[in-house]
């Protein structure tokens, strides 16, 4: 039985208008990543990793193009259907966290389901808990955010992300605030949760966080330049080997 | 429904979590509508308290000087004056007036046995004091006979009481007005301040006789004449009557205008009644400018909080708030905010009128449409200028305001 394909991207285009200049941020991607996968984009700064990430996730239409997630044809959505597949099958885990201050963990994780219209979920609480649970922090579910590290921060920004048990987690420079054994612990994690069936699209400039991944697309000026399988990925403890060889 | 009630928990919880910044929306709404009904308040409270003092000025009055005219900063009488002739005529024939009594007022020094000032002597008839419904509190007015036979009698007020009696019983002691030494028979009851801010007890009153005949003789004629009418309701039938008895007497042909004045109590209060109308306009003024400030308030802190919060719209829209989820919160926030507020300031701005009525002893009525115009226009200003710049983070690209510093 083939895998289902949670994205696949069909000759998608982003063109932006600024007056007459016209930038040209991305050309005829196509891109299928199916269940399971942990995928990590990488490219310069303004090779359109970025660009990319906000369309797949569905804060932004290509120009041009056609973009199915989970099945759903995005480009003939309006903005309240774009939320409501925000909300039910993407879980999104930002570079600065972006919890609410002086807010619980919990009720941070809740958060989505505030917003869920689908009334799948009847126990919000429960729901956060085990996510915060998942993520390690289930010790620490009533601290408020300015209470927490940055990496503990990051981590209840994940179980924000997989409360909702979207369909593909996006995450954008996820460790980009945070040290390296911080920043290997994320990507572990990350690993684990792959391990567990989600699927994970990333994206990041530091090579040794990207290693982590099962499979690497590089971007340059808007197009796909290689897409293919990590031979070599980091394990957690190979990661924090080389991190004592290098210091 | 369902939503709504989410929404709801997320707005307060957001009031909750934000003290600071809650109080401080709160507090340009409190401020706001406290200093609205303050002034407003006051200024319907000056507004009664003189329209009061000129409704107690006596019932049905009627007021006949001679005409005056306002020349180069000062009174210049220009008809004959009024005399004991009009007041005869007036007693005679009229049929709408009840009571009637000459005035004669002269600036004099008085000597009492415990030191002397200078005061005002009235001189009147007897039906003075039921024309300006002033009381006696011990002793008695003096009687028509009193008036016929020009009898060295006054009736005195509280502030003669105090200065040249200091304070003791004054009735049956003598007080002299330019060497000639009244018998004090009456104490007129205390009215304070008049409308003007004059000493209301402040005065010695006698016949008008006694001061023709013993100090200043008649030739002057009166200051006025003053008349009650029969009823409120004849108070222009009498102006009228007045109006035709003394233009015969004045031997005024038709066509010639009136070398008097008749001064009724209705335009009296329509002339205070303009005077305190630009009171409460002044105090309007006023207020709207504390209303302004307050609006000003109430807007800023609106809009930095909005702006502030923007990256919190952004993260709520990527993780799949829609647009109406977050204006329904903001709009719930601001309401909240803004009758909360709202309320406090009517409460301090009742507290406020209490405390200056401690203090000063004036008293203000806390006006009902003072607190209509504060609360409304705050509660107006605070939603207004809560919803509006949320509404415009809502429409953002979630991008944008994501990445909105």
């Amino acid at each position: 039985m083939p895998k289902k394909k949670v994205i696949e991207t069909k000759k998608i285009s982003r063109v932006f208008k600024n007056g007459d200049i016209q930038v040209r941020a991305l050309s005829d991607i196509d891109i299928v990543i199916e269940e399971g996968e942990f995928v990590v984009i990488m490219g310069s700064s303004g090779s359109g990793k970025s660009t990319l990430l906000h369309i797949l996730g569905c804060l932004d239409k290509p120009t041009s193009g056609d973009y199915y997630l989970d099945g759903v044809h995005v480009n003939s959505l309006n903005k309240n259907q774009l939320a409501d597949i925000r909300n039910q099958k993407i879980g999104f885990i930002f570079q600065s966290y972006n919890l609410l201050p002086r807010t619980t963990a919990l009720e941070n994780v809740e958060l989505p389901l505030v917003y869920d219209r689908s009334g799948r979920f009847s126990n919000s609480k429960e729901l956060a808990k085990k996510a915060l649970e998942q993520v390690g922090l289930g010790n620490r579910i009533y601290h408020k955010t300015n209470e927490l590290s940055g990496g503990q921060q990051q981590r209840v920004a994940i179980a924000r992300a997989l409360v909702n048990n979207p369909a593909l987690i996006l995450s954008d420079e996820a460790t980009g605030n945070l040290d390296s054994r911080s920043s290997i612990d994320i990507a572990d994690l990350f690993v684990r949760l792959n391990n567990e069936g989600k699927t994970i699209l990333m994206i990041t400039h530091e090579p040794e966080i990207a290693q982590f991944a099962k499979r690497m697309i590089y971007l340059r000026d808007g197009r796909v330049l290689t897409d293919e399988l990590i031979k070599n990925r980091s394990t957690k403890e190979s990661a924090l080997k080389d991190l004592e060889q290098t210091s | 429904m369902k939503q709504l009630l989410k929404t709801f928990k997320v707005a307060f919880q957001s009031i909750y979590k934000n003290k600071t910044r809650s109080l401080l929306t709160a507090l340009g709404i409190i401020i706001g509508v406290a200093a609205v009904i303050m002034t407003i308040s006051a200024g319907e409270g000056a507004t009664q308290e003189v329209q009061g003092q000129i409704s107690g000025l006596g019932t049905n009055l009627l007021m006949v000087a001679t005409k005056s005219e306002h020349r180069g900063g000062i009174d210049v009488r220009m008809g004959r004056p009024i005399d004991e002739k009009d007041f005869d005529i007036l007693q005679k024939n009229s049929v709408w007036i009840s009571k009637l009594s000459p005035l004669i007022a002269n600036g004099v020094r008085a000597i009492g046995p415990e030191g002397n000032k200078s005061t005002t002597i009235y001189g009147v008839a007897s039906d003075y004091f039921d024309i300006l419904s002033r009381e006696i509190i011990s002793g008695d007015i003096f009687s028509e006979e009193d008036v016929k036979a020009a009898r060295k009698v006054c009736v005195i007020g509280e502030t003669i009481k105090t200065e040249l009696f200091a304070g003791e019983d004054p009735i049956g002691h003598q007080i002299r007005i330019d060497k000639v030494p009244f018998t004090i028979i009456g104490l007129l009851k205390e009215e304070g301040k008049g409308t003007m801010g004059q000493d209301q007890d402040d005065m010695l009153i006698a016949p008008y006789t006694t001061i023709q005949n013993r100090l200043y003789g008649r030739r002057r004629g009166y200051n006025m004449i003053m008349a009650s009418a029969i009823s409120e309701d004849h108070i222009e039938d009498a102006e009228i009557e007045i109006t035709e008895l003394l233009r015969e007497s004045h031997r005024i042909i038709d066509g010639e205008e009136d070398d008097f004045e008749v001064t009724t109590q209705i335009e009296l209060q329509e002339i205070t009644g303009n005077i305190t109308g630009i009171l409460t306009l002044i105090l309007g003024a006023i207020a709207s400018i504390s209303l302004i400030v307050g609006g000003i308030g109430i807007m800023n802190i609106m809009l930095v909080s909005v702006t502030e919060r923007t990256r919190e719209i952004g993260t709520r829209l990527a993780i799949g708030a829609r647009e109406s989820d977050i204006l329904t919160q903001f709009l719930i926030e601001a309401i909240v905010l803004s009758l909360v507020g709202g309320i406090i300031g009517i409460a301090l701005g009742i507290i406020g009128n209490q405390i200056i009525y401690k203090i000063t002893d004036f008293y203000i009525p806390t006006a009902v449409n003072s607190i209509l115009i504060g609360f409304g226009f705050s509660v107006l200003v605070g939603v207004v200028f809560g919803y509006f710049p949320a509404r415009k983070a809502a429409r953002l690209n979630p991008i944008d305001a994501l990445r909105y510093e």
